[in-house]
């Protein structure tokens, strides 16, 4: 058989079962709360979120890579926009803008305009160091780190 | 022109007050909204037969005084907005809708997830979505 032709976000995106944004959102918050209850700590809790994003992105990447038939990523700058436009679409139903590329192209920002964790939260002053949203860095390391095949 | 707005949680707690007026302080307007409390709750335990039949009731006009007058609205999980104005003539749409979006407002404001129910809002984005409405309401009346 052919191999299929990469499809684009929105094409997946289209075909995929999904969840009420509001339920996500409070269900999220609810999580980030109860860490923040249980390990009081901000960095403590950013480290967890972060562990738990990389137990989710290892086993994210397979469903990822079967639904989205992308094709093999030549450098990182097409990783990254792959990233962006594609897997965030697919799970989050919204893109992300790739930007802030440093000099050798190693690093780079995903900057998310409109992110469905973040609806109605508003960080108190207790609480500045939280990084809220670090499931996602966790999800985006495992998912690179099941790829990685050399270095 | 609307002198105050209040929230007041389900066990009579306040939850939020903002005034508007430079003037009048905190005290005056915290003891005309408490004694609205006990109006609602009049209204509440003797609901009349003629009353209304929606279920987030605006309750309308709780009691008028000297120079203002003192409006009420009840969700169902009897969360109380008061507003005190000093307007003299105000249409019942007008104020239905400006208590429809405080409590959109007030949806949202709980739904963070380090909001504590029961505890006073400290939202700041709360705050600012009141004094728009509020601004808003002013302006519309004036058609």
């Amino acid at each position: 058989m052919a191999p299929l032709p990469p499809r684009s976000g929105d094409a997946v995106f289209a075909n995929i079962e999904r969840v009420n944004a509001e339920l996500f959102s409070l269900t999220y918050g609810a999580i980030v709360r109860q860490l923040l209850t249980d390990l009081e700590e901000v960095d403590e809790v950013n480290k967890q979120l972060d562990q738990m994003g990389y137990n989710i992105g290892v086993r994210l990447i397979d469903e990822f890579l079967a639904k989205s038939n992308v094709s093999r990523c030549a450098d990182f700058k097409e990783t990254a926009d792959v990233i962006a436009k594609v897997g965030f679409k697919m799970f989050l139903g919204v893109t992300a803008s790739v930007t802030n590329w440093d000099a050798d192209g190693m690093s780079c920002s995903l900057i998310l305009e409109d992110n469905p964790l973040v609806d109605f939260v508003e960080l108190p002053d207790t609480c500045q160091g939280l990084y809220y949203c670090n499931i996602l860095s966790g999800v985006i390391r495992g998912a690179l780190e099941m790829l990685c095949t050399s270095y | 022109m609307i002198v105050c707005v209040a929230v007041v949680g389900h066990q009579n707690n306040p939850v939020f007050l903002q005034s508007f007026t430079d003037s009048d302080d905190a005290l005056k307007l915290h003891h005309i909204v408490h004694c609205s409390l006990d109006v609602i709750d009049e209204r509440v335990n003797n609901p009349k037969k003629s009353g209304p039949t929606l279920n987030d009731t605006f309750l309308g006009v709780l009691y008028p005084m000297d120079d203002c007058k003192v409006y009420g609205y009840l969700t169902n999980t009897n969360v109380k907005f008061i507003m005190v104005t000093t307007d003299t003539d105000l249409k019942d749409g007008d104020l239905r809708s400006f208590f429809k979006d405080l409590h959109s407002a007030y949806v949202d404001a709980v739904s963070n997830p380090f909001h504590i129910p029961g505890k006073k809002i400290t939202s700041k984005s709360f705050a600012e979505r009141v004094s728009s409405i509020v601004k808003s309401f002013g302006s519309g009346s004036t058609f």
